[in-house]
């Protein structure tokens, strides 16, 4: 193949410079902004600015509820990874069965991806509400249920409201990987082994493995920073400061209780904690998928 | 030639009648929505109609916090409103900010730009919260309420009860009553103002070292250490547990909802809170907060101020200060003074609105008022009028964190209120290293 030749050494860079440009703006410069208010002392305001050393990182160290929130973080994107990833998988799987009217169903699983987080939140809350939410009661009639006094309730209702939606977004990449499936290698498994549940653990679900591997790490992000809306809208961090997330807490530390340097030092901490979950996976999980 | 002619016309008449429109912009930012915005834009409407030099825009920008914060970043981009409004929490922050040039006070303002409004023209107790430690009023006054016992007055005659509690020790004594009623006798709405700030203030007790931080940046809280602050919520426990007392989350309208709904027998709120119940709730009172008679011997303290002032931001126009001075002037005057106390139930901020309603027989019309103006207007107290102590938003978040566990029995008072003092003296500490 003939190798496109460009005569003046400038203009890729001319070509690359929005793209550039736009990555400069809204990623490079609020990440330099980030350290710099994380590593100063400053007012609501910015003035009485002085570098801090790790005075800002030793402030959260020493906030318990600081390590109440990560607890709760962890255990949040764990079980929503969890809890999205298999229902989205079943629900693909079946949806993927169906003969007749299957775009109906696929159109009607697809939709509650397209609401938005706050959205999602502000139904919960209708759901959960202890003066007209029907789960509220439902629950509560089955074992005392209420999610201000009950950390354990707190959380149902949290996972409850942040698996919902992303739900919709498992099942899309699911079926997508199932559909891309080649049919030679169904109908030849089918020829070797009669048992449909064998069938999928043995050819299908490795299969899907990169999808799988994908939504992991789609889920684990979602749940560390796209459920600030959810929890905005339905607990926001009650009982206690028991279902604050990371996100949440730099937010409230940050804009509500306008101290920058403390929600620098948050936003870097959780930098770290993702960067370490991403190399994580891709060493010890992704060595173990098969891409075609 | 015509046609030259007709776009020469054209241009003329552009030129004056944009003349005649180009009044001086001010822009009023606000932390107030659904109808207290509704009726801070009327306000504005009523100034811009009363004059034709300037035009007021006010903005609403949310909560009090999400006013703040949009106030800050947009000072920090140089793109600031020039007149705010920012929430007693914050007044600590805003006060600091007169040596910065963020923030021109009050009087600075009146001098140099001849506001017809003495800074003495308002009452007292409300010029102080928002004043320095010289006594210089730096915010001006607005939506000052304070926190009210809203009585259902039906469930009382119901039950029997003729006179709402004075005390604490009274509504101890009727609670019984009430739940075996089938209602429940009491909620309140925000436990860090109700019943951590206005606890200390309503019984005459200083909450933080340095008199409050009116002397010295303060460096911790006294929740601890005090020991009527203990039995309060030692006490507050006990009837959680027995069903005196209902808590309902974190949102200030799960705890009035019951009350509005006539579940619920009494129900501390804000002043202004009575303007969503009234048509509402057929037959409620307002009346002054209790307070225990065992701590205070039977005296009556004033509470703090709570809501918000109007904060003059510094970078603008000498022709748009002088647009604002009339607009401050226009919503100082006793009659507009009375027209917001009168739309919100905030209190009547000026001496002059205060006269003109006395005049006018206003509170035997509407007895409703009448509550906030007493409980501020309450006389011998010896600590400050207020408090202040900065990233005191965060503080009261280590109040309601520390709230929960304790009424759910996992955490005893003395350990609830001393995670607060240790929470508190923190940010306390951080506040003080950026000054």
């Amino acid at each position: 193949m003939k190798k496109v030749q460009f005569k003046s050494n400038y203009s890729q860079y001319f070509f690359l410079a929005p793209q550039l440009l736009i990555l400069l703006i809204f990623l490079y410069w609020p990440i330099i902004q980030t350290f710099k208010d994380a590593f100063t002392m400053q007012d609501a305001f910015g003035f009485g600015s002085q570098f801090a050393g790790f005075d800002n990182f030793l402030f959260i160290f020493s906030d318990p509820s600081y390590f109440t929130a990560f607890k709760f973080t962890i255990i949040y994107s764990l079980v929503i990874t969890l809890i999205t990833g298999s229902i989205g998988l079943l629900l693909a799987v079946q949806a993927n069965k169906v003969i007749h009217g299957k775009n109906v169903y696929k159109t009607l699983l697809i939709w509650p991806y397209a609401i938005a987080p706050a959205v999602v939140g502000v139904m919960a809350n209708y759901f959960f509400s202890e003066r007209y939410g029907l789960l509220y009661h439902l629950f509560n009639n089955l074992w005392g249920f209420n999610w201000y006094k009950d950390v354990f309730d707190a959380y149902i209702y949290v996972i409850i409201a942040g698996s919902w939606k992303q739900i919709s977004a498992n099942f899309i990449f699911f079926l997508a990987g199932l559909q891309a499936i080649q049919k030679t290698v169904i109908e030849a498994s089918i020829i070797d082994c009669k048992s449909n549940i064998r069938r999928f653990w043995t050819i299908t679900f490795p299969l899907l493995m990169p999808t799988t591997f994908f939504l992991i790490i789609i889920n684990i992000t979602y749940a560390f920073f796209d459920t600030f809306g959810i929890i905005d809208t339905t607990t926001i961090g009650a009982p206690g400061s028991e279902t604050k997330t990371l996100v949440y807490k730099a937010y409230i530390d940050g804009f509500k209780g306008l101290d920058l340097g403390s929600a620098g030092a948050q936003s870097i901490m959780m930098m770290i904690i993702v960067l370490f979950i991403t190399i994580f996976q891709f060493r010890y999980i992704e060595g173990k998928i098969h891409y075609n | 030639m015509k046609k030259l002619i007709s776009i020469f016309v054209l241009l003329v008449s552009f030129a004056f009648t944009s003349n005649s429109y180009s009044k001086t912009e001010i822009h009023w930012w606000y932390g107030n929505s659904g109808f207290l915005g509704d009726v801070i834009i009327e306000i504005a409407n009523r100034f811009n109609d009363s004059q034709d030099e300037y035009m007021v825009i006010p903005t609403g920008k949310g909560s009090y916090e999400d006013n703040m914060a949009a106030t800050i970043a947009a000072f920090r981009a140089g793109d600031q409103p020039h007149y705010s409004q920012v929430y007693d929490a914050g007044a600590a922050i805003m006060v600091a900010q007169v040596k910065n040039g963020v923030v021109i006070g009050f009087e600075e303002m009146a001098e140099k730009y001849g506001i017809d409004v003495d800074a003495d023209n308002y009452i007292p107790g409300i010029k102080n919260f928002y004043a320095d430690g010289d006594g210089k009023m730096i915010g001006v006054p607005f939506n000052s309420s304070t926190c009210l016992m809203y009585a259902n007055m039906d469930i009382l005659n119901e039950v029997g009860i003729e006179e709402v509690p004075k005390t604490y020790e009274e509504f101890e004594g009727m609670a019984q009553k009430i739940l075996d009623a089938g209602y429940i006798p009491l909620l309140q709405s925000h436990s860090p103002w109700i019943w951590t700030e206005n606890f200390f203030s309503r019984h005459n007790l200083l909450m933080t070292d340095g008199n409050n931080g009116y002397d010295d940046v303060p460096t911790r809280t006294l929740f601890a250490d005090t020991e009527a602050f203990v039995y309060h919520w030692t006490k507050v426990k006990e009837w959680y547990e027995k069903g005196y007392y209902g808590y309902k989350g974190r949102a200030w309208g799960d705890n009035q909802a019951p009350f509005t709904n006539g579940e619920a027998a009494f129900w501390f709120g804000s002043a202004a809170s009575f303007g969503g119940m009234k048509g509402v709730l057929p037959n409620f009172t307002t009346n002054p907060i209790p307070y225990w008679d065992s701590v205070t011997g039977g005296k009556e303290y004033p509470t703090f101020i709570g809501g918000a002032a109007n904060w003059i931001l510094n970078g603008h126009t000498e022709e748009e200060y002088k647009g604002l001075a009339k607009f401050i002037e226009f919503m100082g005057s006793p009659e507009m003074d009375l027209y917001y106390h009168n739309m919100t139930g905030y209190a009547a901020v000026t001496k002059g609105g205060i006269e003109l309603a006395e005049k006018i027989n206003f509170y035997r019309a509407s007895p409703y008022h009448k509550a906030v103006g007493e409980q501020l207007g309450l006389e011998g107290s010896t600590i400050p009028g207020g408090y202040r102590a900065g990233n005191w938003p965060q503080i009261r978040e280590v109040i309601y964190e520390n709230v929960e566990p304790m009424l759910n029995g996992d955490i005893t008072v003395e350990k609830a209120l001393s995670n607060m003092d240790k929470g508190a003296a923190k940010l306390l500490k951080q506040f003080a290293k950026t000054l």
